[in-house]
């Protein structure tokens, strides 16, 4: 699937931008590119993107309104993530990719390790 | 080390040397000091089972992962899974207490007899407790007690080790214990990938605000001489602070050396 607009366009992607400047200063996606392209693949992989995945790693709780994380999408992308890891390989080169992948969630504020 | 400081250099490690293995003696120190430790009615409820992370197939590996110990357990070489064994008091029905007594440690002098234990401290108050609601939560303290003395020996012996919830049904397959044994936690073990002081001593409440003296509301007094000296013998150690750039340059260089997520 090809993106409709360059990935730094999406909100969730400045979201994870600012985050991680905000963690370590600098600008770390540009000192480390592969983290962008990184997530460009994953998107591929998953044909959704970057905002569309993590839309959907929250749902509106019906009881009170509150928006809670979706622990059956997040599962769902744990799993994608593994499946991405291996599919690049595995080994380092495999877990640095997923590794992006999982910061770019993580800023987003999904609580995942996998 | 002295007790002091290896009770302030202790940690929560997360990162860990995934590939440098413990030795057993190290392990078998740190269940020694667990066994060692003070327990109600000497019943000794804490059992551990260790199992050696690459032991565990990966597949299995990933199915005792949850999203917030997920990496914390595939760092560490060692897992030691903690458990409590409700059934241990009608085992020995009040046997251990009198070894205690046997070896002077409780004596008539504090009202201790065998014939008391055998008509009095077994069937009317230890053996009632098993079947009290409250009982896993009595017995969980003193799990924690010598499992924290476990986790001092670790740090003492230069290793690095952090408690985690851990998935029973799963470990369960490698563990295999006795259906009725409560599942506590995990001690993750292995030697620290983070630097000694793992961005200092991690902020805790006031102490006013925890202590008390003679009632809650009135805290008790904290003498800031105690205070230094405490500074002195290591027990207080570099407080952790926010935006800390060398942390942040350990954690980073650590995410990538360990291909996590930054």
């Amino acid at each position: 699937m090809a993106l409709d607009k360059p990935l730094t366009d999406y909100d969730t992607v400045k979201t994870w931008d600012q985050g991680l400047r905000r963690q370590w200063g600098g600008d770390p996606l540009a000192e480390e590119p592969d983290m962008l392209e990184s997530l460009r693949e994953f998107c591929e992989f998953v044909a959704e993107d970057p905002d569309a995945i993590a839309s959907k790693l929250f749902r509106i709780r019906k009881s009170d309104g509150e928006r809670v994380l979706s622990v059956k999408w997040r599962t769902h992308y744990a799993d994608k993530v593994k499946e991405f890891r291996a599919r690049s390989g595995g080994g380092p080169e495999g877990q640095r990719k997923g590794s992006a992948v999982l910061s770019f969630m993580i800023h987003n504020g999904v609580l995942i390790q996998a | 080390m002295e007790f002091q400081q290896v009770v302030g250099i202790r940690r929560s490690i997360r990162y860990f040397e995934p590939d440098k293995p413990v030795e057993q003696e190290k392990i078998q120190k740190i269940l020694e000091a667990c066994r060692v430790a003070s327990c109600a009615v000497n019943a000794h409820w804490l059992k551990a089972v260790v199992v050696r992370r690459d032991d565990i197939a990966p597949a299995d590996l990933e199915k005792m992962k949850n999203p917030v110990q997920a990496n914390v357990i595939a760092l560490a070489p060692v897992h030691i899974y903690f458990y409590g064994d409700p059934g241990v008091v009608n085992q020995i029905k009040g046997s251990r207490l009198k070894q205690l007594h046997d070896v002077g440690a409780l004596n008539p002098t504090h009202g201790w007899s065998h014939k008391f234990v055998d008509e009095v401290v077994y069937p009317q108050i230890l053996k009632p407790l098993t079947d009290n609601p409250f009982y896993p939560v009595a017995l969980a303290f003193d799990c924690g007690v010598a499992a924290c003395q476990g986790v001092l020996m670790a740090f003492d012996q230069g290793l690095g080790a952090c408690l985690t919830a851990f998935v029973p049904e799963v470990v369960a397959k490698y563990t295999k214990v006795p259906g009725n044994w409560i599942p506590f936690y995990q001690l993750n073990v292995g030697y620290p990938a983070e630097s000694r002081e793992a961005g200092g001593q991690r902020p805790r409440p006031p102490f006013e605000e925890q202590y008390f003296l003679n009632q809650y509301g009135s805290s008790f007094p904290r003498d800031p001489k105690v205070v230094k000296e405490l500074e002195a013998s290591g027990l207080f150690t570099t407080p952790a602070r926010p935006d800390n750039a060398e942390r942040r340059k350990e954690i980073r260089d650590l995410a990538r050396r360990l291909n996590l997520p930054m």
